[in-house]
C-alpha cells in the first residue's frame, strides 16, 4: 500500500501530457467486477453496524474507558440493547448538554449519566427530567439527591493535589489552590488549561466561591505565571497526571480518578486533598448523577437502569476499578486508596449558580487562558 | 458529459462539501468581523501564521532532498526508503505528538513545529519523487553536456521546485489547521496556544437547536468569523497550489520522453544514504517501534503486556474500529465517484477559465478549519426534515466524503489533463452517449488516479480527528478513541489502538495490492 501511495500524492497537484496516457484502455468489464465486489464488501461491513432498535440511549458523560464495561454488564443482566454514547474529551459535558437541549420537543435519550453535577441541575431546573425515586438509593445521603427526584447522585470524584514525592520534599509539599501562585513554590505547579471538563468546572466555581473578580485574578495569575515559565498548563488531568508520575512536573491538581492511574502505574506518587484548614474552601467533590429524561422513548427501561446504576454493586464496581470513584455510601467496601469522605473537609457548592455561570466563565477564560 | 451524472454529482457535492459552508456564511453577521482585529486574535493569527510557515519549511527541508534522493539517485535501498517515508502521513499527528513527547524533552512551538513537519515531510517528497521522475532523459542529457552534472541539477530544481512547493502549501494548510498537536505538546513549560484552538473554543459555544433561558437564540456569527482567517490563509496556501500545479505542468514530458537515467551520488552515496535513513529513522521507525514498547509496558516491557494491551484495545474498540473502516469506504466511495464526474468536467470544460473557478470553489471545504466545517453541518442538517439523518450512521460518511471530496476531484482533474480527448471523441463520433464516454472510456483509464483518490480519501477519514470530535455519531469511531485514551493517560491501551488504527489505514492498500498484483498508476 506505501507503494501504492508514493504514486498518488502529486497526482493532487501534477498534470500530464496528453501523449502520455495513450495505449492504456483496458476492458471494463473485470474493473466494473472488482469495483462491484468492493462496494459489496462494503456494504457487507455496514450491515455490520447495529442497526437493531435499542431497548434504551443512554448519554454518558463519564470517561469511557470507566463507564463501557458497566453498561456491557447491564445488557449482559438485563438481555436489553443499549445505545450508549459517550463524551469526548475535549468536548465533555457541553456537548451532550446541547443535545438534550436541541432534542427537548422530541427526545432520543433515556438516560443521562453525567459525571459532574453542574450541568445535570441546569437542565432539571429547564425541565428536562422526569423525577424518579430509586429503591436503590434510600441509603444515598440527601445531599447527594435532588429533593424532587429529577437527579441522583452516586460514585464522586474529588479535586486533589498529585504530588510527586521524589520530586517534592516533605516540608515542601503545597496544601491549597494559592500555592499555585504562591512565589514559594514558582517553578513547580500545574493547573490542566481550564477551558474544559472539571479543570473548567473548577474554576466556574472558584468564580461563586471566591467571586468573579477574584477567580478572574486568579485566572490571569495562572497565565502570567505560565508566560514567566513558573507554572504549566497542561492540555488536560491525564497528561498533567503522566507528566507530574514521570517527574517533569512537581505537582499539580487533577482529579481522584485520573490520581489513581498515576499510582496503578506505579508512579510516586501522593494525593493531598487541598484547602482543608479552617476557613479554606475545602475539597471539591463531584458525584456523577443519573437522570431519566422527560418524554424519552423507552422509559421502564430508563428506570431499569437508573435502579441499577444506583445499586451497590456499581458503585463498588466504580470504587474497584481505574477510576477509582469514591462511594457516597461509607457501608460500601472499597480499596485502601479510595478516600472517604470521612474527615475530609468538603467544599459546599451551589451547583445551580455554577451551571448559570459556567458558559460566561467559559468565554472569559477562554480569552484568559487562549493568548 | 452526461448532464444529468454531472448534476447529481454536483447535488452531492452541493449537499456534503459545499452546504456546510453555506449555511456557516448565512450564520455571520458582518457586525461581528471587529472581533479579528482585537489584539489576541491578531496574536494567536501571527502565531499561527509563522508555525503554519516554519512546518512548511521543515517539511520542504526533509521532504525535498528525500523526495529526490529516493526518486533519481543510486542511493543504496532508494525502494525501501521511498515506501517507509510515506509512514508519518498515515499516522496521526497526535500520536506522533505522544511518542514525540516522551521521546524527548521538547515542548511549545520547537516541538509542535517538529512533530507537524515530520507528519506531513512526506506531501513535498510525494511531490518531488514523482516530478523527479518525470523530468525528460533528454533534457538532463543536454544539460550534462552543457554543463555537467551542477547544470544538471541546475535544470532539475527549476522543475522539481513547483511541485515540491505545492506540497509544502499543502503542509501549511494541515498545521494551521491543527489544534491537537500544539496543545498537547505544550503542558510541560509556556503554552503554545495557535489560532485553531480558538476556533474549537469557540465552535463549543454553539447551542444548535437550543432553547436557552433567555428565550433569545444565541448567534453563532462570532464563532464562524472567527474562523475565517483560517480560511483565507487556507484558501491563499492552497490556490498557491494550484496555480504551481499549472505552472509545473509536467512540461517536460512529451511524446517521445525519455526515463532519466539515475543520478550517480559518488562519494556523496553513503553520506546520502544517511541523511534518508536518519530521516525514515526518524519518521517513521522511531514512532512505530515506540508505540510498540509503550504498548508492552515501556522500561518492563513484556510479551505478555503487549498480548494483553492488544487484546484489550481491540476488545473496547472493536466496533469502534469496524465504524471507522465503514464510514471511511463509504467517504472514500462517495468521493471518488463525486471526483470522476466533477473532476472529468472540469478538465473538459469549454470554457477554462470557469472550470479554474470551479476548482477553487470546490477546494473550499478543505480550506475550512474542519472544526467549522463539521459546525456547518450541524447548522444545516439539524433541522426537522434531516434530524434523522444527522443522527444516523450516514452521516459521517457524508461528512468526511464532503470534506475530502475535493482531494479526490483534485486527483482526477490531474489525471484526466493526461488523457487523451482523442479516444472519447472517437467514442463520441462512433454515438456512444456522453455517461458511456464517461464510464466506458475514461473511468478504464483512469483506474490508478481513482484507486488513488479513493486510498487518500480513504486513509484521511480514518484518521480525521476534529471533525469527529463535533458530530456526535462520529464520536464513536477508533480516532476519538485514541484522542481520549491520550488523554486519560493509559499508555499501554493507547499505543495498542494506535498500532490497530495504523493497521487499519494500511489495510485497503494490501487488499488492492493482492487483488491488482501492480502497483497504483495515479501518474503515467
Amino acid at each position: 500500500m506505501l507503494s501504492s501511495l508514493l504514486r498518488l500524492g502529486p497526482a493532487l497537484f501534477a498534470r500530464t501530457e496528453p501523449s502520455a496516457r495513450a495505449g492504456h484502455q483496458r476492458p471494463w468489464g473485470p474493473r466494473l467486477h472488482r469495483s462491484a465486489a468492493l462496494l459489496l464488501a462494503g456494504a457487507i461491513l455496514s450491515g455490520c453496524l447495529s442497526s437493531e432498535e435499542p431497548d434504551l440511549v443512554v448519554y454518558v458523560v463519564m470517561d469511557q474507558i470507566h463507564s463501557e464495561d458497566i453498561i456491557r454488564r447491564f445488557e449482559e443482566e438485563t438481555g436489553l440493547n443499549v445505545d450508549a454514547s459517550y463524551d469526548v474529551e475535549a468536548n465533555k459535558t457541553i456537548g451532550f448538554v446541547s443535545r438534550l437541549r436541541a432534542e427537548a420537543q422530541a427526545p432520543r435519550c433515556d438516560v443521562f449519566w453525567n459525571n459532574e453535577p453542574a450541568h445535570t441541575m441546569a437542565l432539571a431546573e429547564e425541565g428536562l427530567f422526569e423525577a424518579y425515586r430509586s429503591p436503590n438509593a434510600e441509603d444515598i445521603p440527601a445531599h447527594f439527591k435532588d429533593a424532587e427526584g429529577r437527579w441522583t447522585g452516586f460514585a464522586a470524584r474529588a479535586r486533589c493535589l498529585i504530588v510527586n514525592t521524589d520530586e517534592t520534599p516533605a516540608e515542601r509539599r503545597p496544601t491549597g489552590l494559592m500555592d499555585l501562585v504562591d512565589p514559594a513554590f514558582a517553578g513547580t505547579g500545574s493547573f490542566a488549561r481550564p477551558l474544559t471538563g472539571s479543570t473548567l468546572t473548577h474554576m466556574a466555581v472558584l468564580y461563586t466561591q471566591l467571586g468573579a473578580e477574584p477567580a478572574r485574578a486568579f485566572a490571569r495569575k495562572l497565565v502570567e505565571l505560565n508566560e514567566a515559565d513558573q507554572l504549566d498548563l497542561p492540555s488536560g488531568n491525564g497528561p498533567l497526571m503522566t507528566q507530574v508520575g514521570r517527574g517533569e512536573i512537581a505537582w499539580g491538581w487533577t482529579d481522584t480518578d485520573d490520581f489513581n492511574v498515576g499510582l496503578r502505574k506505579g508512579y510516586p506518587v501522593e494525593r493531598v486533598f487541598a484547602d482543608q484548614g479552617e476557613g479554606e474552601l475545602g475539597t471539591l467533590v463531584f458525584p456523577n448523577t443519573v437522570s431519566i429524561v422527560k418524554g424519552g422513548p423507552h422509559s421502564d427501561n430508563a428506570r431499569r437502569f437508573v435502579d441499577f446504576m444506583l445499586s451497590h454493586q456499581i458503585e463498588q464496581m466504580l470504587a474497584e476499578g481505574d477510576s477509582a470513584q469514591i462511594p457516597t455510601r461509607d457501608s460500601i467496601p472499597r480499596p485502601e486508596t479510595v478516600p472517604s469522605f470521612e474527615g475530609v473537609d468538603v467544599m459546599q457548592v451551589d451547583w445551580v449558580e455554577v451551571a448559570a455561570v459556567l458558559d460566561e466563565v467559559h468565554g472569559e477564560l477562554k480569552e484568559i487562558f487562549l493568548q | 458529459m452526461s448532464r444529468l451524472l454531472l448534476l447529481l454529482a454536483l447535488a452531492a457535492l452541493a449537499a456534503t462539501s459545499l452546504a456546510p459552508l453555506g449555511a456557516l456564511a448565512l450564520e455571520a453577521r458582518p457586525g461581528d468581523l471587529f472581533q479579528l482585529f482585537e489584539e489576541r486574535h491578531l496574536t494567536l493569527l501571527r502565531r499561527t501564521l509563522v508555525f503554519g510557515l516554519s512546518v512548511a519549511a521543515l517539511a520542504f527541508a526533509l521532504g525535498f532532498p528525500f523526495g529526490f534522493l529516493v526518486a533519481r539517485t543510486d542511493l543504496p535501498g532508494a525502494g525501501v526508503l521511498r515506501v517507509l517515508g510515506v509512514a508519518p502521513l498515515l499516522i496521526p499527528t497526535l500520536l506522533l505528538a505522544m511518542v514525540w513527547v516522551a521521546l524527548v524533552d521538547w515542548s511549545g512551538p520547537v516541538a509542535s513545529v517538529w512533530v507537524m513537519g515530520l507528519g506531513l515531510f512526506p506531501l513535498v517528497s510525494l511531490y518531488t519523487a514523482r516530478a523527479a521522475e518525470r523530468i525528460d532523459g533528454r533534457m538532463e542529457q543536454a544539460a550534462r553536456l552543457a554543463g555537467g552534472l551542477p547544470a544538471v541539477l541546475r535544470a532539475d530544481l527549476g522543475l522539481l521546485l513547483p511541485p515540491a512547493c505545492a506540497g509544502a502549501a499543502l503542509a501549511f494548510t494541515f498545521a494551521i489547521n491543527d489544534f491537537a498537536v500544539t496543545d498537547y505538546v505544550s503542558s510541560v513549560g509556556r503554552k503554545f496556544n495557535v489560532y485553531a484552538d480558538e476556533v474549537f473554543n469557540n465552535a463549543r459555544d454553539f447551542r444548535f437547536g437550543s432553547a436557552p433561558a433567555d428565550g433569545e437564540a444565541p448567534s453563532g456569527s462570532a464563532a464562524v468569523l472567527s474562523g475565517t482567517p483560517l480560511v483565507l490563509l487556507a484558501g491563499v496556501a492552497l490556490a498557491l497550489a494550484l496555480n504551481l500545479r499549472r505552472r509545473g505542468a509536467m512540461r517536460t514530458v512529451g511524446s517521445r520522453f525519455e526515463a532519466p537515467t539515475p543520478i550517480p551520488l559518488g562519494r556523496w552515496r553513503w553520506p546520502a544514504f544517511a541523511f534518508a535513513a536518519a530521516v525514515v529513522l526518524v519518521t517513521a521507525v522511531l514512532p512505530i517501534g515506540r508505540l510498540l514498547f509503550e504498548a508492552g509496558g515501556g522500561l518492563e516491557w513484556k510479551y505478555e503486556t503487549l498480548q494483553a494491551a492488544f487484546g484489550s484495545a481491540f476488545e473496547r474498540a472493536r466496533e469502534d474500529l469496524t465504524r471507522s473502516l465503514i464510514f471511511a469506504f463509504w467517504a472514500a466511495t462517495g468521493a471518488t465517484a463525486v471526483g470522476l464526474v466533477v473532476g472529468h468536467a472540469i478538465e473538459r470544460a469549454r470554457h477554462p477559465r470557469w472550470a479554474r473557478l470551479g476548482e477553487l470553489a470546490v477546494l473550499l471545504p478543505i480550506a475550512a478549519p474542519p472544526t467549522l466545517f463539521a459546525v456547518g453541518c450541524l447548522l444545516f442538517w439539524q433541522r426537522q426534515a434531516t434530524d434523522h439523518l444527522l443522527h444516523s450512521n450516514y452521516m459521517p460518511a457524508f461528512l468526511y466524503g464532503g470534506h475530502l471530496a475535493p482531494f479526490a476531484i483534485l486527483i482526477v482533474t490531474g489525471a484526466v489533463a493526461g488523457l487523451r480527448v482523442e479516444l472519447e471523441q472517437s467514442a463520441q463520433l462512433s454515438g456512444a452517449p456522453a455517461w458511456q464516454r464517461l464510464l466506458r472510456i475514461a473511468a478504464p483509464n483512469l483506474a490508478g488516479a481513482l484507486a488513488g483518490a479513493w486510498l487518500l480519501v480513504f486513509c484521511f477519514a480514518l484518521r480525521e480527528l476534529d471533525l469527529s470530535l463535533v458530530i456526535a455519531e462520529a464520536n464513536r469511531t477508533a480516532i476519538v478513541r485514541v484522542f481520549n485514551g491520550v488523554h486519560f493517560g493509559r499508555d499501554e491501551y493507547v499505543a495498542a489502538l494506535s498500532l490497530l488504527l495504523v493497521f487499519a489505514i494500511l489495510a485497503p492498500g494490501l487488499i488492492w495490492t493482492l487483488m491488482t498484483r501492480r502497483r497504483l498508476e495515479v501518474l503515467p
